[in-house]
């Protein structure tokens, strides 16, 4: 089992990865809009659909393969310019301040609709383009053979957290987030717009969302039924890491990472499990989560 | 009609109120689903016997309930079934239909759950059109619904049902299945992969979790260690059905340094799989058993080398697939409508179409040319030998079929773009099996290396040498 340690740490990261990009759109959106989108993980799939659409609309065209790269960001981009404006002003804005069950109601709602349209548009085959993977080639690291792809992942998680933490603390949009997070009536009562910070943070949620689809595509594919198991794994992480926060999902991510990779390690019979065993762990020692608290939210 | 229409609403009603059961009264719930199903089941049946096929009137139409994957990850291998249904239909009605009948199919989604299949069963078997059920590709659908094929006394047979528990009871008289099972399918990978590969000392497991998942497992492991005692399993895996991503499974195999790697990953699961192993090496460090690998074999560049077989002898290329006209046929009409050569569930299935006329066409010879009675048909499919696209199902006294196995190895020819099997052989399906109410996994246990060395060898399956 000891030449298994290296192979297990860098699944576990390779997993957190993937895992972390599912979760970490839900978890801001929280933090600043306060609702439960149950409809993320459709978000997640069509960011995927976009993506392989383009990658192979590349391929089809014979167009240079790197193109696939940038193909992938601009797919999340297009999703979020489309749909966060139009689902928040449609449908999430009515849910604001209103209970738990009415918004897991709407967006659960939405959920079923978004799901039904890929489906219609899409098919029921799955799609694959794997250039983005195949151009970046493979490494043998403790003997055994990774994608280059999936490290390329495990760096764009850590830029993500980065990214995002940079954005709140030293962007006026960040600060603009924090005030409306903080005392959503003041920042109003002061002159922020706060119907244009939802739709912004709305929006990037979806991008995060649609991001994890299109960078999971060139590994996974994309195949109906694919939103729906990322929202349970995205509802376990966001869960540990403590609703709304943003380094919580991180870490969180790589505790449910760790758990999935030992499972399938030591005890293949709990791959299924670990993520929610690791959960109930957490919240039955820390009820709010690692990173959560009772009083005040942070993002 | 009126009474009809009522009494079918009444049952429906009835089938809903079992969870108000459990709820309500303080009876254990399987008696009251029992009670409930009973009597629903007893409407349905009454209605059945007052209406006019009973008396043997000649339909409109031959109403066909259909039931596979439309929806979810199962989709890639359900759909390619329901296309071949809609050809394999549409041909026969080309011809005529079925004693001068057209044919119609209502199509039911099993992603819909166990529940949801069973409530759509009953609708359809509760209008006397739907004489027969072609039910279905899920191994837990097919167990669900054997019990209510019986209670209804529909013909309800089986297109893929691989599951060997499906008939095992011998008492089976309206679930019939014109397939292998997971006995058959997966000794035959044992045999051929001893045969290929006879230093074999390791071998590593990636399976769907669930029924047959583990039943597979069982089985090869089983018959391996009959055949070679001194064979280890050095490690077992059973990802969740539906997952997309294998990274994690591919480095835990590739840490095990096993000799085979055995899969009966299925649909856009081991699309994944490949997709995900190739680039990471594991086709060339392992040798690779691919049980379902010939349903990729058009959508994914698979290397050369690897076991792939049909569960049954459903290979569209197969000598006795080229030998036969209608298959040949088939094959381009499923090309040119589909866009691709049809994979072994469309074969599976047209086989399934082309047993029931077999059987609708024997009862009618046998009543003089009435149309046949549910019984009648159920009657005809007992111990039928049927001529398919592939070769010949047999249907034992158990109602279980025998149906050839082929297995190969994937290899490039200039026919085709795509890889295809070559170094084939075909097993007699009854070669196999058990004995009927025989316990399989004891069967398996019993089977010596010289088993093995009576059966025929990797390339012996050739044009001209069958």
């Amino acid at each position: 089992m000891s030449n298994a340690i290296i192979p297990l740490l860098l699944d576990s990261l390779a997993s957190a990865a993937l895992i972390f990009f599912a979760a970490v759109g839900l978890t801001l959106v929280f933090s600043v809009l306060r609702v439960l989108n149950v409809a993320h993980g459709s978000l997640y799939s069509i960011g995927g659909y976009a993506a392989a659409s383009a990658c192979l609309f590349i391929a089809s065209q014979q167009l240079n393969p790197y193109l696939s790269f940038a193909a992938l960001l601009l797919s999340a981009v297009f999703v979020a310019a489309i749909f966060g404006p139009l689902i928040e002003r449609s449908l999430v804005r009515w849910t604001y301040g209103k209970s738990e069950a009415v918004q897991i109601l709407i967006t659960f709602g939405l959920f079923l609709i978004l799901e039904d349209l890929q489906r219609l548009i899409f098919g029921v085959q799955s799609l694959y383009e794997d250039a983005p993977m195949r151009l970046l080639g493979t490494s043998s690291i403790g003997g055994v053979v990774y994608l280059n792809y999936q490290i390329l992942l495990v760096g764009m998680a850590v830029l993500v957290v980065v990214g995002l933490r940079l954005l709140i603390n030293h962007t006026r949009l960040g600060r603009l987030f924090t005030a409306v997070v903080t005392d959503r009536e003041m920042a109003q009562s002061i002159g922020i717009d706060t119907n244009r910070i939802f739709i912004l943070a709305f929006s990037l949620g979806v991008f995060l969302a649609a991001l994890g689809g299109a960078l999971s595509t060139p590994t996974s594919g994309i195949a109906p039924g694919l939103g729906a198991d990322t929202m349970v794994l995205a509802f376990a992480v966001a869960a540990i890491g403590g609703l709304g926060q943003i380094e919580g999902a991180a870490v969180a991510s790589l505790i449910v990472g760790l758990a999935r990779v030992l499972a399938i390690y030591l005890a293949p019979s709990l791959d299924a499990v670990a993520p929610y065993a690791a959960m109930l762990v957490v919240l039955l020692i820390r009820p709010y989560g690692l990173f959560g608290s009772v009083t005040a939210r942070r993002i | 009609m009126a009474f009809k229409n009522i009494s079918l609403a009444f049952a429906r009603c009835l089938s809903s109120l079992q969870p108000r059961f459990r709820l309500n009264w303080e009876l254990p719930h399987a008696n009251l689903r029992v009670v409930v199903d009973g009597l629903a089941g007893a409407l349905v049946i009454g209605v059945v016997a007052a209406t006019p096929v009973a008396a043997q009137d000649k339909p409109n139409s031959v109403g066909l309930g259909v039931f596979t994957f439309t929806s979810g990850p199962a989709a890639a291998y359900g759909m390619p079934g329901k296309n071949a249904a809609d050809l394999v239909i549409d041909e026969i009605n080309a011809k005529g239909g079925i004693g001068g009948v057209p044919v119609t199919a209502t199509f039911v989604d099993e992603a819909q759950g166990a529940q949801g299949v069973i409530a759509e069963y009953r609708r359809l078997a509760g209008d006397t059109k739907n004489q027969v059920m072609v039910a279905a590709l899920s191994s837990a659908t097919c167990l669900a619904l054997a019990p209510i094929a019986e209670q209804l006394e529909v013909p309800t047979v089986g297109w893929n049902c691989d599951t060997h528990q499906l008939l095992m009871d011998g008492k089976s008289k309206y679930v019939f299945r014109p397939n292998g099972n997971t006995v058959p399918e997966f000794i035959a990978y044992a045999i051929y992969l001893l045969d290929r590969k006879p230093d074999v000392k390791t071998v590593a497991i990636i399976n769907p979790d669930y029924a047959f998942g583990h039943d597979a497992a069982k089985i090869f492991t089983a018959a391996l260690k009959a055949l070679k005692p001194d064979i280890e399993i050095v490690a077992e895996l059973y990802p969740k059905l539906g997952s997309p991503n294998y990274q994690t499974e591919i480095s835990r195999l590739t840490t095990a340094r096993p000799d085979v790697v055995f899969s009966n990953l299925w649909g856009a699961d081991l699309e994944n799989f490949v997709r995900q192993a190739t680039p990471r090496g594991l086709f060339t460090s392992s040798q690779v058993v691919l049980a379902l690998g010939e349903t990729v074999l058009q959508r994914v560049p698979l290397p050369d080398g690897v076991i792939v077989g049909v569960l049954g002898d459903g290979w569209w290329m197969s000598p006795d697939a080229e030998a036969n006209p209608e298959t040949v046929k088939f094959a381009e009409a499923y090309k040119s409508r589909f866009g691709e050569y049809p994979v072994f569930p469309s074969i599976k299935m047209a086989n399934a179409l082309i047993y029931v006329k077999a059987a609708y066409d024997a009862a009618m010879q046998k009543n003089g040319g009435k149309w046949p009675t549910r019984a009648e048909l159920a009657a005809a499919m007992k111990g039928s030998k049927v001529a398919t696209l592939t070769g010949i199902t047999q249907t034992r006294a158990d109602n279980d079929g025998l149906v050839d196995q082929i297995v190969g190895v994937t290899v490039k020819t200039s026919a085709q773009p795509f890889p295809v099997i070559g170094d084939m052989v075909r097993y007699k399906g009854d070669s196999l099996m058990p004995q009927a109410g025989q316990d399989p996994l004891a069967w398996i246990s019993t089977l010596k290396p010289e088993f093995a060395k009576s059966l025929p060898k990797p390339g012996s399956y050739k044009i001209g040498e069958r």
